[in-house]
């Protein structure tokens, strides 16, 4: 193989080379980043906890459950604990159009149920004794510079403080979670606190509770204690819908459609799209050098030889652009993990991902380099050489 | 002694339109090896088709195609590429260098089909082009050099692999009068100096004037074969 002649038809024609190997680094950022999103979301449901149940309304996850189920569950044999989680959709002051989740859960039962949190700053103690107090994500917290002690107001959307001034929350921990399963840009609240407000004309807002967590005793039948719990609540005054965490997880994923599918959909197009560009430099590539491949067989060049130039050509390009499209994968990775930490805490590129975006590039490579290979070795030195005059 | 080259009844016709046309028929012809012969004739008589079998491009149709003891009418395309990588050299009206590659490059290219080493290719490709009278010119890409300058480059790459026969088609035909001579002195030299076989094909009779000998050519029949005056 003339690897030198290799090198100098791809850098003799700057600017096609440079939009190829760029257009193939895009496909393999964008092939990447679609792929982690899919992985992610299996890992995030991978990572989901087998002790654990989520009670929801049966009508929809939007429609509040009441207080009093709490203590009817809690006679279901099997059941731990139990902790309410509210969804408080409030935005930061300081940055209203930035998005976080902030929970209203019940302190006493929220750490212990989750050992993957665990504390880095400050006391959960400290967030259990003041009513008004906050744990954060250590992401979370290290994006607005918050620190334990710092007051961080909110202002609610759907509870909305009768004052109209923002909610005020103090920081009395930061956490980090070891699992997908719990992301580390959550602001998690004393739901007793959001009660009271409501219940003493401090706030207006529904008062009812989204989700509640079931921690199962070890050993326990978790299909016994979905059972017990549906069938406890078949007569209202709200039906009720118990899952695992993978399940819960699952679900609330589905409510924005078949994600993995419409992904792997979008990576088709753009691979589809991205082979016909490749193609079509190559075929270009083929004929312009028609001349040359006939001097080469001319002098002894096989035809096995001249059709391997040009695919060895098509998959130095798709190499290249393989290798810069992993590259920026990889720089921007932090970045987007950070980015998508609230929604989808398994984001990352693994190495099954990074393979495939490689793959990809060299199968691409690969059949766009066949066809003008196939052709570049069928050609007789007589017919290159007559061609071009 | 460089390789004699034997045509023994060779005919090959090309396919136009339908119709089936016979460019060398039944053509015999036995040229001596060390000898720089010129090949003429009116277009169409078959000059660059019989170039085209000598140098194991094309097969022909029928007959027995000899350079030296091997008949190429024998060997298979892959055989035929390897024949030509070793034994004959080529040297085109339009020069064909590859233009990506520098006149060193150039001429390294069929030297990358030997078994000799990256410094001794490097080293037979600058005494080629030092042989043409281009050795200050190596690191030049051809769009730096001048059509004659090219054409030598494109001489040197013909004899980097030290081949025995050349095969010249019309290598004079895009030159001026002034430099085509200087390239045909050089080819006469390689004839002289190296014992190179050469074979070239040429519509100028004053090109063919360089040759030892002059086969002419009509409608794909051998016709007289001059030698040209205190030569052969």
């Amino acid at each position: 193989m003339p690897w030198k002649l290799l090198w100098r038809n791809v850098v003799g024609h700057p600017v096609r080379s440079l939009l190829t190997v760029g257009a193939v680094a895009v496909a393999v950022f964008l092939v990447c980043v679609l792929n982690a999103v899919t992985s992610g979301l299996t890992r995030t449901l991978d990572a989901a906890a087998a002790n654990r149940l989520l009670v929801q309304s049966a009508v929809s996850l939007f429609v509040d459950l009441p207080l009093s189920y709490q203590q009817k569950m809690a006679s279901v044999p099997g059941i731990e604990a139990i902790c309410k989680w509210q969804w408080f959709g409030g935005r930061y002051e300081q940055d209203k159009g930035g998005f976080f989740a902030q929970f209203g859960i019940d302190p006493e039962t929220f750490l212990p149920s989750y050992p993957e949190m665990k504390i880095t700053k400050g006391s959960y103690d400290d967030f259990k004794k003041l009513r008004t107090a906050c744990v954060v994500g250590d992401e979370l917290a290290d994006k607005y510079g918050w620190q334990v002690g710092q007051t961080v107001p909110i202002s609610g959307t759907i509870f909305q403080r009768t004052d109209g001034r923002p909610w005020e929350f103090t920081v009395a921990a930061i956490y980090r979670s070891s699992s997908p399963a719990v992301d580390n840009q959550t602001l998690w609240f004393q739901f007793d606190y959001l009660r009271e407000s409501l219940e003493q004309g401090g706030a207006t807002g529904p008062l009812g509770v989204g989700v509640y967590m079931l921690r199962m005793a070890p050993g326990t039948d978790p299909v016994a204690v979905q059972q017990a719990v549906d069938a406890m609540f078949e007569n209202g005054p709200q039906r009720v819908q118990t899952t695992t965490e993978a399940e819960f997880n699952r679900q609330f994923i589905s409510m924005l459609g078949d994600v993995p599918t419409l992904l792997q959909m979008i990576g088709g197009a753009v691979l589809f799209a991205i082979f016909f560009a490749v193609l079509n430099t190559m075929l270009m590539a083929g004929r312009e050098r028609t001349r040359d491949l006939g001097v080469m067989k001319a002098l002894g060049f096989t035809d096995r030889a001249t059709g391997m130039l040009l695919v060895a050509e098509s998959l130095l390009l798709c190499g290249l652009g393989a290798a810069a499209g992993i590259g920026v994968g990889l720089l921007a990775e932090a970045p987007f993990a950070v980015a998508t930490a609230s929604f989808l805490p398994g984001f990352g590129f693994d190495e099954g991902t990074l393979l495939l975006g490689a793959a990809i590039a060299v199968g691409v490579g690969l059949v766009a380099g066949v066809l003008p290979g196939r052709r570049a070795a069928r050609l007789t030195a007589i017919a290159a050489l007559r061609e071009v005059g | 002694m460089a390789e004699a080259i034997q045509l023994r009844s060779v005919t090959k016709a090309y396919q136009r339109a339908g119709e089936s046309l016979r460019v060398l028929d039944e053509l015999d012809l036995t040229m001596a090896g060390g000898t720089f012969y010129a090949l003429m004739g009116p277009s169409g008589s078959g000059k660059t088709t019989l170039l085209n079998l000598v140098g194991g491009l094309d097969h022909a149709d029928s007959g027995a195609v000899l350079v030296g003891d091997v008949d190429l009418t024998r060997l298979d395309g892959g055989e035929l590429a390897a024949w030509r990588a070793g034994n004959v050299g080529f040297v085109f009206q339009g020069f064909n260098l590859l233009p990506v590659l520098t006149a060193r490059e150039n001429v390294e290219l069929p030297l990358q089909l030997t078994p000799l080493s990256r410094r001794q290719r490097r080293a037979q490709a600058e005494r080629a082009l030092q042989l043409v009278g281009l050795g200050d010119r190596m690191d030049h890409k051809p769009r730096e050099l001048s059509g004659g300058q090219e054409q030598r480059v494109a001489i040197a790459r013909a004899i980097a692999t030290d081949p025995q026969v050349i095969l010249a088609d019309e290598p004079t035909g895009d030159l001026d009068r002034t430099t085509a001579d200087a390239v045909l002195q050089l080819l006469q030299r390689l004839n002289r100096e190296l014992g190179k076989t050469i074979l070239m094909v040429t519509h100028d009779p004053q090109a063919a004037g360089y040759a030892d000998k002059i086969i002419h050519l009509d409608k794909g029949k051998l016709g007289r074969i001059e030698t040209n005056p205190g030569r052969g």
